[in-house]
């Protein structure tokens, strides 16, 4: 578990000249690393003949399955930012799910339906609010008490509601209305045949642009959004700092007077609000009807993004997105597109396998370039992936960027504790 | 202090997903009815218990069927005494054992588990009651006495859906989504397959898998459905018949969304489709859970209880194909029903694997 690899010892802090340089360039050096994997994959669908990599229809679908991930892992990130683990995200998010289907389907307005899916959330995060802050209840047992109380509860009300409607049952709504959808005008006309003709980085890169800018769903848009707004809330401005510090460090918090208290209760709302978002996101926009079961564990993986992120937003969006996008390429049937990604992957670690060489870690070095060869050979020699494998391709693909990301996961210090104010003693 | 939290932390995030996990849904049902009139029986002393799957009565589609069956019972055979239970969320097979331990210890003398989940604890529990009949639906268990199986032929009405989809097919390429890969669901696949290539050889076939086992949340993600029929749909097919179960309420989506053809299972989904999205539904595959309940309660009260495995098929009329999109298949029908009796004639073998 990451949780354990807290840092003990500061780190050691760079000279700062270096640190200086840096931060200034930090910005750049991440761009030309995206740009240059997006080289990478670009290469290998040319090299492949492998298309579904890089087409707009994928760019699409890794859009509806990043963004459930991502809401939750935002949640997440609220959350254990002001000290709370909120495991309850995934039954927050069957609440976002069931409120937000109802409301649309009884008022046919789907923003009201938004509201209250976000609603439902925030009702979510009440409850978990309440327990942990307010009674000291364990963070885990009161998260995975709100997951079992959502499925059934829900189930419940959908009796109660959605039984006796046409097209409802005991665990589905009846067909719900859609969110409108964007498209910046002419792009696909004038991108489309661009993207047919197949050019090393120029069609990739038209797939992107029509995929990002066609047909969108203004949720989605709104989810993006709210990756940047998080970090500038939370890195940018004296109240998340404050925030933040509940999750460090509460007692230095409360002596400065910050009312540690009422910023963990709104973390933890903004967190099932999140999530209930998601919720939203997955019966109005990605499909668009409520089903019983329809979040299938999402929320937990967006934890898991958010420990992929080491707590930050930015890492937390490329954790999600590239679990979407491989589950996107495998379940719109690219298994040979899965398969067109082990050489991807033999071409990361012998560059991971450089890059360890010139720090001087010679062993690790070796170890990168040994699986790289191995990769590169099975990829040489096989035509397709065993379908089981195939399927769990996102986990097995998060897996090894974890491991080959030698970055040092921390968590907030004080995540998970009980804590109780010690104000006037 | 750390370690114990994270060991905690392990166990109930296992014991979390674990339970999503059993939040499983069968992905069969029907939609049939039934063609004999029962009627005669009316013995009182018979009390049926029918036990669901996860989903339970509701889900438009499988139990909701084997709910009709129970319906036809008392209406038509004048038993009174029936009674069915719900799962919960998440159960196990001691749950389900307990369960039919109960009716059975209660006195309930037919007892029918809707789906396979009840093969396990039904072979368990069944020894123990000699005088209760048993039955199991979608599952095959032939050394116990007094537990008959009703089982469908899946791939042949699969095999008709297949053949449909090769006639309407204007690009010569068609998908088959499944919802979870399990034994039961490749039964739809091979038929499928077989019947496209009775029509066409050369036609391209998609299929895809939205989860695997022990992973049942293919038959309940709606949201994979929809983006696995994008991705068939951009990859050229313009016809998609699926076996996921509710995910298939995405799959539907997509189809209407691209203006292609959609084939249903189970039950009748051109009656439960909205009215947008009725003319994309050519036809359905659908399974007749509710006269195989029907007809295995009707057996009892007439004093000649069926034993061992029950096959329903096109020739009993337990599986079929469905006409009511008369727009759509009016064209066809002749090509399929002539299909159909060279399949009950056992002139065409269809394939049970892919």
């Amino acid at each position: 578990m990451t949780r354990t690899m807290e840092q003990t010892a500061p780190r050691t802090a760079p000279p700062s000249r270096l640190g200086g340089l840096w931060r200034r360039w930090r910005g750049l050096g991440i761009a030309a690393a995206v740009l240059a994997a997006f080289a990478a994959l670009s290469a290998v669908r040319a090299f492949t003949g492998q298309n579904p990599l890089t087409d707009s229809g994928t760019v699409q679908a890794t859009l509806a399955f990043a963004v459930p991930i991502a809401m939750a892992g935002l949640g997440g990130l609220w959350a254990e930012r002001a000290g709370i683990v909120n495991i309850g995200l995934e039954g927050m998010m069957v609440f976002g799910t069931w409120f937000g289907a109802y409301a649309a389907w009884v008022t046919g307005d789907p923003w009201l339906g938004l509201a209250a899916g976000v609603l439902g959330g925030v009702f979510g995060g009440l409850i978990h609010a309440l327990a942990t802050v307010t009674f000291g209840v364990d963070h885990i047992v009161s998260g995975v008490a709100i997951n079992i109380l959502a499925v059934g509860a829900m189930r419940y009300l959908s009796i109660l509601f959605f039984q006796e409607a046409p097209g409802g049952g005991a665990s589905q709504s009846p067909q719900l209305p859609g969110f409108p959808r964007i498209s910046l005008p002419f792009v696909a006309d004038v991108l489309g045949p661009l993207q047919q003709q197949r050019i090393f980085l120029v069609s990739d890169l038209a797939g992107l642009v029509i995929g990002l800018t066609t047909g969108m769903s203004v949720i989605t848009l709104l989810a993006i959004l709210l990756v940047p707004a998080s970090y500038l809330i939370l890195w940018k401005t004296p109240f998340g700092l404050r925030l933040r510090s509940c999750g460090e460090n509460p007692d230095a918090a409360e002596s400065l007077g910050v009312p540690v208290y009422r910023y963990k209760y709104l973390a933890v709302l903004v967190s099932g609000g999140l999530a209930g978002l998601g919720g939203v996101f997955l019966a109005m926009v990605a499909s668009n009807i409520y089903q019983e079961g329809q979040t299938n564990g999402r929320g937990y993986i967006g934890l898991a993004a958010m420990i992929f992120g080491n707590w930050r937003p930015g890492g937390l969006a490329m954790g999600a997105g590239l679990f979407g996008y491989t589950d996107a390429l495998q379940v719109r049937g690219a298994t040979a597109a899965v398969h067109a990604l082990l050489l991807l992957i033999a071409i990361a670690l012998v560059a991971a396998a450089v890059v360890q060489w010139l720090r001087g870690r010679r062993t690790a070095a070796v170890v990168a370039l040994a699986l790289a060869v191995v990769l590169g050979v099975w990829f040489a020699f096989t035509d397709t992936l065993p379908r089981e494998l195939v399927t769990y391709s996102p986990h097995i693909a998060t897996l090894l960027v974890m491991a080959l990301a030698t970055q040092r996961l921390r968590a907030p210090a004080a995540v998970g504790r009980q804590w109780r104010p010690r104000g006037g003693s | 202090m750390k370690r114990k939290f994270v060991a905690k932390f392990a166990a109930i995030a296992a014991a979390g997903a674990l339970s999503l996990a059993m939040t499983a849904c069968d992905s069969s049902g029907g939609g049939d009815t039934g063609e004999d009139d029962g009627g005669s029986a009316g013995t009182s002393d018979i009390r049926v218990g029918l036990a669901y799957d996860i989903g339970g009565r509701g889900d438009r589609s499988f139990n909701d069927s084997a709910y009709r069956g129970l319906q036809r019972v008392e209406d038509e055979l004048g038993i009174s005494d029936i009674q069915d239970i719900e799962p919960s969320e998440g159960e196990s097979d001691s749950d389900k054992e307990n369960r039919l331990t109960l009716m059975a210890e209660e006195g309930y003398n037919v007892i029918i588990g809707v789906g396979y989940a009840y093969a396990e604890p039904m072979r368990n529990v069944a020894p123990e009651f000699p005088d209760v009949h048993f039955a199991i639906v979608d599952d095959e268990i032939d050394d116990v006495d007094n537990i008959t199986s009703l089982v469908f032929s899946e791939e042949q009405a699969s095999f008709l859906a297949g053949a449909a989809a090769a006639l309407k097919t204007e690009e010569d390429h068609v998908g088959f989504i499944g919802g979870v890969e399990t034994p039961l669901i490749h039964k739809f696949e091979a038929g499928y397959v077989a019947g496209v290539a009775e029509i066409n050889p050369d036609i391209e076939v998609e299929v895809q898998y939205l989860t695997q086992p022990p992973d049942m949340g293919g038959f309940q993600d709606p949201a994979r459905g929809q983006s696995a029929a994008e991705g068939q749909l951009d990859a050229g097919a313009d016809v998609i018949y699926h076996a996921a179960g509710a995910s298939g309420n995405g799959v539907l989506e997509a189809v209407v969304d691209r203006e292609a053809m959609f084939i249903g299972v189970d039950s009748d989904q051109y009656q439960n489709a909205s009215d947008e999205q009725k003319p994309y539904v050519v036809t359905s595959a659908v399974k007749g859970v509710d006269t195989a309940v029907f007809d295995f309660v009707q057996s009892v009260a007439d004093g000649e209880a069926q034993s061992g495995v029950q096959r329903f098929d096109l020739a009993t009329g337990g599986v079929d194909y469905t006409t009511s999109n008369e727009e759509q298949i009016g064209d066809i029908q002749e090509r399929l029903d002539e299909l159909k009796q060279r399949i009950i004639d056992g002139e065409i073998e269809v394939p049970t694997e892919p």
